[in-house]
């Protein structure tokens, strides 16, 4: 524990861009996206992978961003909130949280619409209960999900039409 | 001009939250993503023991980590919080002896937070080991020891009986026990709690943002601790990521930070895990009742006596204590919707070596409400009644408002039978009990329970504030659009929307051109901050008499240079023009620029400018929102897991300012209830060590477990501006009680009667298996 930590450099893609970072070896992901590279949307609120606000995509599938090391991100594609949102305005899916009130004091947000991107690409066309299910990684301790539920189902309502 | 611009008026629409395209595109900035060059960044050494004499504490170690610029004890920070109203003394660093695993002993400062976290654990610290206070009755009697030594355990102790209970109760025909038990809980936000303090080298004063629900009070506290003049203090609050009570407190953290930021020169930042913020933010909900009830044939109840015992945990908050004030507002609710006209009540408040208990939403609520209508359905037990029935018959009517109750309240006009009668419609409760027989027979257990509960508001006094006033800072800028600030403390409630609603409609703008800020006390006015659902009431009061009085002298302007009379203008669409004669009008925008730049066409003797504070109190101490919440749940009584099946809501706070943010409120707060009752619990070791220290062991509520809530809004207005009512606690104050009754009412067949949680399926499947 006492000895100095040697850091090493590493070349992550997040957000379709390329960044090459000194990192030691044992930082999580969330940090390096965090403080690193100053991509604050993506929130922890556990490090004990239970609450999923850290969730990130990796390689397109849903991840907790405290449950990796940084340097295992190398080779694989980094997606956070802000690789969701548009240079301007909503994407479809935020714009549906907005409308049906589906984020209150706003901290999970950036991981439920993460998980609920993932799976709407995956599922265009769920049901509550598969919405349900989806979003069962990621604690909300405002809204009691209802609203969230919504939004995504009139989301994806929304991309279908 | 969008649709929404046309709406003559924003006040009780579905309006969509201003705050909300930050936070959706992940640029809203909650503490830790406010990054200073050159901050230090600090872990605390944590006692590992419930109570231990501190022999010594060796930092050299963790000194000698490169990247470690300080280590600081008691004697490098000999900062000590004196409650005087609980004679107890809290040094922000343990001095001499710890009083709960988690306590503060050291504080490491380092230039990132991975060394941080490494030196801490190299701080040497040798104990000696105490026994510690643990069971609440022993505590009572100082055994096995006083938790503090220069004082008993047993710290605030309080009677109250009405005139007529003794014969009242002597003289009852039927008369039944139960002792009602809550376990810790906490508010566990999703944002763990941050603060960053820094000093202004230039001007001398210091600045700390934190997540925090009453910017100016904690501005007054680290003021008094620091011995500081408050305006060389500066508070900031920016983002924050849900507050629930844990966040109204003060902690020793926030002072430690501040004083390092002075003494060290750097800007020092701290962000709680989530251990941490399990082991030391608020506990809250560590109650027992003993409660008697006194009733006739019919069902009235005649009277209720109840013996309260809190545990305070190690020491009591600055200025607060969760258990008194637990203890307190559930007693004052006691008789919650019903007309009992006598009480006998006894609290007895013990010190004990487990974390402080604080607020947690709804304070004593939750349990009050569980109590009195697990008393409820109690009687109808006893003599074979429905228990909606058993509500009829003891209901407080509409005839009897203002209703003063045997507690010392009174109440304001609600809608007490009228909330029961419209929810037990919406579930259709005659054919649920016909259906319920049938399942019965199927060998499914499914239960409906009931919580009919008052919820006090918008206090002169809360834990948060202390204060009966909000002020409104409301200004119209030049260009004709409008800032306001307030000195609440927002937590995620929308305060930026439902307030910007209230000031445009007065002003007849749009609302989306008014930008509300909050938590800088260099630019709010002097607040209370949020708590104790008062921000609505009484900040949403200050908001209407600020738009009143800026409204006012827009229209002496537009009389005066339109020519006509004050009485004839109106503001409409962010013009002020002659009623009935459009084309004679001016802008808002034109009319700001006179008031600002071209002020020799202003009326005689009117001062410049477009800006006004006003504050504003309500005209009653409380205001009583009230409503029931109907749960139908189904246990499996082989797994003992309860599964909510329907949940209705009929909620009642006065006028609604925004349906859509109060039904989120409900939402959340019915989520958090079903936690309370089913799933959330911080437990003690016998040796007083929190074995919950992960949110694998003290469990939140998923999107699996919190089932659609159905809600209906009545509207009882309050006497206040606007006639509203807080309701940011009565989903939470409704709901546990709701579904340990309707556990009861599944479990019935085994004569089940819940009277403690959180409900665990261990003893679900205990008490079928044994008939208990």
């Amino acid at each position: 524990m006492s000895e100095v930590q040697t850091k090493v450099r590493i070349r992550l893609r997040v957000n379709g861009a390329e960044h090459e970072v000194d990192v030691e070896p044992r930082w999580l992901l969330s940090d390096v996206l965090r403080h690193q590279l100053g991509l604050t949307g993506t929130h922890v609120g556990c490090e004990q992978g239970v609450c999923g606000a850290c969730t990130v995509l990796v390689d397109g599938r849903p991840e907790r961003s405290c449950l990796m090391f940084a340097v295992q991100a190398e080779g694989h594609e980094v997606t956070t909130v802000e690789g969701l949102t548009p240079a301007e305005g909503l994407s479809p899916l935020q714009a549906a949280f907005q409308a049906h009130h589906a984020l209150q004091c706003g901290f999970c947000t950036p991981g439920m619409l993460v998980t609920a991107e993932a799976l709407l690409r995956e599922n265009p066309n769920p049901t509550e209960e598969q919405v349900r299910e989806a979003l069962s990684g990621n604690v909300c301790r405002c809204t009691g999900y209802q609203f969230i539920v919504d939004a995504v189902l009139a989301a994806a309502r929304e991309g279908r039409s | 001009m969008t649709a929404e611009m046309l709406k003559p008026k924003f006040t009780g629409a579905r309006v969509s939250r201003l705050e909300d395209a930050r936070l959706l595109r992940g640029q809203a900035r909650y503490v830790d993503d406010i990054a200073v060059p050159g901050t230090l960044e600090v872990a605390f050494v944590r006692s590992n023991r419930a109570a231990a004499r501190i022999v010594s504490i060796d930092p050299s170690a963790a000194l000698r980590l490169p990247g470690v610029r300080a280590v600081w004890t008691f004697a490098d920070c000999p900062i000590t919080i004196k409650n005087r109203g609980f004679q107890v003394e809290q040094p922000v660093l343990a001095k001499d002896e710890v009083r709960f695993v988690g306590e503060l002993v050291a504080a490491v400062f380092a230039e990132d937070r991975y060394t941080a976290e490494d030196a801490a654990e190299l701080v040497q610290v040798k104990y000696e080991a105490l026994p510690p206070v643990l069971d609440t009755r022993a505590a009572l009697t100082d055994a096995p020891r006083r938790v503090h030594a220069e004082r008993p355990n047993r710290f605030y102790h309080k009677v109250h009986e009405t005139d007529g209970f003794q014969q009242a109760f002597a003289n009852a025909p039927r008369k039944l026990s139960l002792t009602f038990r809550t376990n810790r809980q906490t508010g566990a936000a999703l944002e763990t709690r941050a603060c960053l303090a820094m000093p202004d080298p230039a001007s001398g004063r210091l600045t700390v943002y934190a997540t925090h629900q009453s910017p100016h009070n904690l501005r007054a506290q680290l003021a008094r601790l620091l011995d500081l003049p408050e305006n060389q203090v500066r508070v900031v609050v920016p983002e924050v990521g849900g507050g629930f009570g844990i966040k109204a407190m003060f902690y020793p953290e926030y002072a430690i930070l501040a004083d390092a930021a002075r003494k060290l020169g750097r800007p020092v930042k701290w962000v709680s895990d989530r251990t941490e913020c399990l082991l030391a933010d608020a506990h809250a909900r560590d109650a027992v009742h003993e409660l008697e009830v006194a009733f006739d044939e019919t069902g009235r109840i005649l009277a209720l006596r109840d013996h309260v015992y809190g545990d305070a945990g190690a020491y009591p908050f600055l200025g607060y204590s969760g258990a008194v004030g637990e203890a307190g507002w559930a007693t004052d609710m006691l008789t919650g919707p019903y007309k009992i006209p006598e009480v006998s009540i006894e609290i007895d408040c013990v010190f004990s070596n487990r974390a402080p208990t604080g607020p947690y939403r709804g304070v004593g609520g939750p349990i009050g409400a569980q109590v009195h209508e697990g008393a409820v359905d109690a009687v109808a037990r006893a003599l074979g009644m429905d228990p909606a029935e058993v509500r009829r018959v003891n209901f407080i009517g509409p005839q009897d408002f203002p209703y003063e109750t045997p507690t010392g309240g009174v109440y304001d006009p609600g809608s007490y039978r009228e909330s029961m009668e419209r929810a037990l419609a919406l579930v259709d409760y005659e054919r649920f009990r016909r259906q319920q027989a049938e399942w019965r027979k199927q060998g499914r257990y499914v239960g409906v329970g009931m919580c009919c509960f008052v919820e006090p508001s918008a206090f002169a006094e809360s834990e948060a504030g202390s204060i009966p006033y909000e002020a409104a800072s409301v200004r119209m800028e030049p260009n004709g659009t409008v800032t306001a600030s307030f000195g609440l403390g927002p937590t995620g409630q929308g305060h930026e929307t439902t307030m910007a609603q209230l000031i445009a409609d007065q002003l007849g703008i749009d609302v989306r051109d008014v930008v509300v800020l909050h938590g800088d006390t260099d630019s709010a006015p002097f607040g209370g901050g949020t708590g104790g659902s008062r921000s609505g009431t009484i900040g949403g009061g200050a908001a209407i008499r600020a738009g009143q009085t800026l409204r006012a002298k827009l229209v002496k302007m537009a009389a005066h240079l339109l020519e006509a009379s004050e009485e004839d203008i109106e503001l409409v669409e962010g013009r002020a023009q002659v009623a009935g004669v459009p084309a004679r009008g001016l802008t808002l925008r034109e009319l700001a620029r006179i008031a600002y730049t071209d002020i020799g066409r202003l009326p005689e003797g009117m001062t410049p400018g477009l800006e006004v504070l006003v504050r504003y109190q309500p005209p009653l101490a409380a205001t009583y929102s009230n409503g029931i919440h109907l749960a139908v749940v189904e246990v499996d009584i082989r797994t003992g897991l309860v599964r909510v099946l329907d949940y209705i809501v009929v909620n009642d706070c006065g006028r609604l300012i925004n349906p859509m943010i109060v039904e989120g409120q409900i939402h959340g707060g019915v989520a958090q209830g079903i936690g309370s009752a089913l799933l959330e619990e911080l437990r003690y070791d016998g040796d007083g060590q929190l074995v919950t220290t992960s949110l694998m062991d003290y469990l939140l509520p998923t999107s699996h477990d919190v089932p659609r809530i159905r809600v209906e809004h009545l509207e009882t207005p309050s006497a206040s501006e606007g006639g509203f009512k807080g309701m940011g606690e009565g989903s939470l104050i409704g709901a546990p009680g709701a579904i340990a009754n309707a556990v009861s009412d599944a479990l019935a067949p085994f004569g089940v009667f819940i009277t403690e949680l959180p409900i665990r399926p261990q003893d679900i499947v205990h008490w079928v298996q044994t008939g208990a």
